[in-house]
């Protein structure tokens, strides 16, 4: 067996050894980034589009109509200042929220969360108010802005 | 910390550095390993490790379903971050480690290695081939694209011309008489379970064998060992860094495409399998697909036994050798005619 | 030990090719062939309709049709347009489901967001009824069962409905898609502006605008937006291009009337006073046309070729006016006559009726020649400016005017008689000193009338008194002034005599005199030896 005899380290092997070294652990560094990276979701600009959801004469002052966005309930209210449209969707754990017309809030069943007609809490557990979408008024029409899904099954 | 450790782990430390010391780190390697041609092996051993991790990252975001295989692999090559990277990674890797094992096994054969004792160590390399071919052919499969689908539906249909047992094992592999959501789902299972795990057995078999009679030498070299560490450590670091680089750069130039999705009902005017399967492909155009599935057959039993083959044909030392240079070289020229001609007429 | 040391270099070398071959990696972006697009979300009632619709297979393919719109992506469903009270003139009941609904979506329907588009095409000449009031004279010819799925079909854009809107949208904006490709392709007007009395798709079609479409059009997104005040999208006009959409000084509209100047259509031509209210004179109609022109065009062009085509229109008035007189002249001789009912004339004494040539040569001469000639010259028709348009006219008023002398009009036979070309110019001339495409030097050395020494004068007054009764603008007075102190560059007689112009009309003289030399022989001298056949 050949025995490789220990050279007396001088300066330039010691540059020579750091800077080999040490570019190879930024190449490996570096490709564990890039690995590391491909688990991470790259964000989407992604574009809306309007979505009709009432008439403002369809729904009278104080009242609540409720449709289906995407598979999900959504809640369109006519406020004395407008009108709102909210996910029906807890802010809680997920659940699905009902409109109560005569007690004029949204009760979530699950662990008895309130929202008042204006989706702030008032009462249960719900961390937040509820998701609202952004509302337009073209005259008579009530859109929200709805983004744009990819064909598919990805957001 | 150390003495932390070594509560929870008794083991005798100062054994067990001994025994490192001597497999690994100074495994005596013969001094002709010092030319870069003949340790070829390495390389599909460092390609195999990378296959498996691109392989577990990919697994990630593919879904095994006619409906989706398509999809998410295009969600993967366009929408994933270095997700064409991933895959450009595990796509040539593939090919790499294809080119490489049959580097090494052209030198294992010129150099005649396979002879006595290490028989056994041949045929099981010519196994690994013929694995990671396998699984290079369901991975193809798995991208359902028009090309893939029909290269998984006309190689498989081969299985049926396999006497007695044919149309079994093409209906156990298919999972059905048609390539449908079984057969995506059992290529899925061979591709990212049973052959990884076989290949994984197999080399270290090859390995153990390898070590238990030390590295073949060939004649003409001046006799002496090396150890491993620091000069053979060093030259894998190379390899690793060059293949890294290699790859990702053919990732960039030549990224995997997606191609059409599968469609059942159409088939495109020019199938063709990867380019490995070419001299098969092309052969089989030309003769019947019975005799030549027999002949291809007999020329792949005659490789594999080769070592037992060749003490019979030819007594004398130096017979032998000639015998082995012409067997090797009328094989390769073939294979790489056959190739040629294939990828030139289409 | 070298060796480690060269080692140790490659593992330097190979970790930074590494680490740039990784830079390269991380800024490599890969080609999508996916993008993110709108999805549509069926809502309840909607999902109702089309499940019954596709059990009991009524205009499924309606359906999917509306699935490709703009309205299904922003939730625009069935009962968004085909809603109905009970009481309403087209409410009907869905048989299997005792839906209310609409069967007839009116623009009242559609103004109930569409409202400005509505508008501007209920205040625009599509939705006139001039059809309806001055149709009485023709209806006699066409019986009502010719009308329905005849002129009717097309006239329906003016409908006024029992609510009181008026048109029909989807003439344009074929339903269910509301595709603004199939509202802008050029057939789509051509399914009424085609044919003897307004080839206006074929006159496009000749045109180099409508080429360049049918040569290129297949690669443009046809459905751009013309709202945003920006620049046209597209190298060549179609119809709606010129007469609809905005530009970046224009504003789009649905008020076809809204860029025209001229009422080229009429019996006679006039400057257009449609609308003036809103819509403002005809200069002003006229500045917004050439707004759009000016997106391809220059202004000097734009100005000489519309100017042009306006004199084209002036010229149409004074041919008109023979047509007219040899009609009242032969009406009041009694030798034609005007069709009564119940002791009154019936029909309007300019169309008079069908019974007899001169009646007929008066209307072809506006409905169907003089429209061509007209509109040829506005939108690049040349062949319908020129062979379906005054070539037509002319031989009409030579037809008239012959009939007249076989029936016994003394002046007609005198002019039958006349032998000298100015008979067929018995009327004044309109005409501008070269053309909009450039100098042609030879071209002035043809018409007779230009061997009249005060041709131009005539022309001159003539063309003044235009201006001066407010047919023409100021500036295309001036425009008109600016070539005529400069006749001898705009004629190209300047030129004429210039050596090379000399040279290459020497050239194609002579080659002619060989091409006439080899005619004589070949064809009018050739004499046959077999004799003809008459009888045996």
């Amino acid at each position: 067996m050949e025995k490789e005899q220990p050279e007396q380290s001088n300066r330039r092997d010691f540059l020579l050894r750091f800077g080999a070294f040490g570019a190879l652990i930024l190449a490996f560094g570096g490709f564990a980034r890039h690995l590391l990276v491909y688990f991470t979701p790259k964000k989407q600009v992604v574009k809306t589009h309007k979505y009709l959801v009432a008439k403002v004469d369809e729904i009278p002052l104080g009242k609540a109509k409720e449709i289906t966005i995407h598979g999900k309930p959504v809640f369109v209210v006519h406020l004395e200042n407008g009108f709102k449209v909210f996910s029906g969707v807890c802010t809680h754990l997920g659940c699905i929220v009902k409109w109560e017309e005569n007690n004029d809030r949204f009760y979530c069943p699950c662990h008895k969360g309130i929202f008042d007609r204006t989706g702030q809490v008032v009462g249960g557990p719900p961390p937040r108010a509820l998701d609202e979408f952004k509302v337009a008024i073209d005259k008579n029409l009530v859109f929200i802005e709805v983004t744009d899904k990819m064909k598919g099954p990805w957001t | 910390m150390k003495i932390w450790i070594k509560e929870r782990f008794p083991i005798d430390y100062a054994k067990f550095i001994e025994i490192t010391e001597k497999i690994f780190i100074k495994e005596p390697i013969p001094l002709h390993m010092k030319k870069w041609v003949l340790a070829m092996g390495t390389t599909p051993f460092i390609l195999f490790p990378i296959q498996i991790l691109t392989g577990i990252l990919l697994a990630f975001y593919f879904i095994p379903s006619p409906e989706m295989a398509h999809e998410s692999v295009r969600y993967i090559t366009e929408e994933v971050r270095l997700g064409f990277w991933v895959r450009g990674f595990h796509h040539w890797g593939a090919n790499l480690m294809i080119i490489s094992i049959f580097l090494h096994m052209m030198r294992v054969f010129f150099t005649q290695s396979f002879r006595k004792p290490r028989e056994l160590n041949w045929i099981l390399g010519f196994t690994l081939l013929g694995l990671v071919m396998t699984i290079s052919f369901t991975g193809y499969s798995l991208t359902y694209s028009q090309v893939s689908y029909w290269a998984t539906t006309v190689g498989t249909n081969m299985m049926a011309e396999m006497p007695l047992i044919g149309n079994f094992l093409l209906e156990l592999l298919r999972g059905g008489p048609d390539v449908t959501a079984n057969t995506l789902t059992r290529f899925y299972t061979l591709h990212v379970w049973l052959l990884p795990l076989a290949i994984t057995l197999l080399i270290v078999l090859h390995i153990l064998i390898l070590r238990l009679h030390g590295v073949s030498e060939p004649e003409g070299f001046k006799k002496g060992y090396y150890a491993f560490y620091p000069s053979h450590f060093h030259k894998i670091i190379i390899v690793t860094l060059f293949l890294l680089s290699f790859i990702s750069l053919l990732s960039v130039a030549l990224p995997p495409g997606i191609g059409e999705p599968a469609d059942p009902l159409t088939t495109p005017l020019h199938i063709k399998p990867e380019w490995y399967f070419f001299p098969i492909f092309l052969f089989l155009k030309w003769v019947p697909l019975n005799i030549g599935l027999l002949i291809i057959g007999l020329a792949i039993m005659g490789i594999v036994f080769w070592p037992f083959l060749e003490p019979l044909l030819a007594k004398k030392e130096k017979h032998r050798t000639i015998l082995n240079f012409i067997i090797g070289a009328v094989t390769i020229i073939t294979l790489i005619t056959f190739t040629l001609i294939q990828t030139y007429t289409h | 030990m070298e060796q480690i040391k060269i080692q140790q270099w490659l593992i330097g070398i190979f970790s930074v090719l590494l680490i740039v071959t990784l830079m390269i990696v991380a800024t490599f972006e890969v080609k999508k062939t996916m993008k993110y697009a709108a999805e549509i979300d069926v809502d309840k009632s909607t999902a109702q309709c089309i499940n019954c619709h596709e059990i009991e297979h009524i205009a499924v393919t309606q359906i999917a049709a509306w699935e490709k719109s703009e309205h299904a992506v922003m939730g625009i469903g069935c009962l968004e347009c085909h809603s109905a009270e009970a009481d309403d003139f087209d409410a009907q009941r869905c048989p299997e489901s005792d839906v209310l609904i609409a069967r007839h979506p009116t623009p009242k329907d559609c103004a109930e967001c569409h409202e400005d588009q509505v508008n501007e095409f209920a205040n625009s000449k599509h939705a006139h009824q001039f059809w309806l009031l001055k149709n009485a004279d023709r209806s006699i010819l066409e019986m009502p069962i010719g009308t329905k799925h005849g002129c009717e079909q097309c006239h329906n854009i003016t409908t006024i409905w029992p609510d009181g809107s008026v048109g029909e949208c989807d003439v344009c904006h074929a339903k269910h898609s509301f595709s603004m490709e199939v509202a802008r392709q050029p057939e789509t007007c051509g399914e009424c502006h085609m044919g003897p009395d307004h080839p206006h798709i074929e006159i496009y079609n000749e045109s180099k605008h409508g080429n360049i479409f049918k040569a290129l059009g297949g690669d443009w997104d046809m459905g751009y937006n013309t709202t945003k005040n920006e620049p046209i999208p597209i190298e060549a006009p179609v119809c709606v291009t010129c007469h609809m959409d905005g530009n970046e000084k224009q504003p789009m509209t649905h008020n076809v009337s809204a860029r025209l100047a001229t009422e080229s259509q009429a019996t006679w031509s006039y400057r257009t006073v449609w609308d003036e209210e809103n819509l403002g004179s005809w200069e002003v109609k006229r500045d917004r046309m050439e707004s759009i022109c000016m997106s391809c065009h220059a202004p000097d062009f734009v100005e000489t070729y519309l100017l042009t085509a306006d004199l084209v229109n002036l010229q149409y008035n004074e041919m008109r006016r023979t047509f007219v007189y040899w009609t009242k002249k032969l009406t009041a001789a009694g030798i034609i006559d005007r069709l009564e009912a119940d002791g009154k004339f019936f029909s309007n004494p300019v169309l008079n009726g069908w019974d007899e040539v001169p009646e007929k040569m008066m209307y072809y001469s506006w409905h169907h020649e003089g429209r061509r000639f007209r509109h040829g010259a506005e939108m690049m028709g040349a062949d319908f400016t020129q062979w379906h348009g005054i070539w037509e006219l002319q031989h009409n008023l030579v037809e008239m005017i012959t009939w007249a002398a076989e029936h016994g009009d003394k002046e007609a036979h005198k002019w039958v008689n006349n032998n000298h070309p100015s008979k067929f110019v018995p009327f004044a001339l309109y005409d501008i000193p070269g053309n909009a495409w450039g100098i042609s030097t030879m071209v002035n050395t043809t018409p007779f009338v230009y061997s009249y020494e005060d041709y131009w004068d005539r022309v001159k007054s003539n063309v003044e008194t235009a201006y001066n009764n407010g047919v023409l603008s100021e500036d295309q007075w001036e425009l008109w002034m600016k070539r005529y102190e400069n006749l001898d560059h705009y004629l190209g007689v300047k030129y004429k005599d210039n050596p090379e112009v000399k040279e290459a009309w020497n050239m194609y003289k002579e080659r002619d005199a060989i091409d006439t030399k080899a005619f004589i022989k070949e064809a009018v001298n050739l004499k046959l030896p077999g004799k003809p056949f008459g009888a045996k």
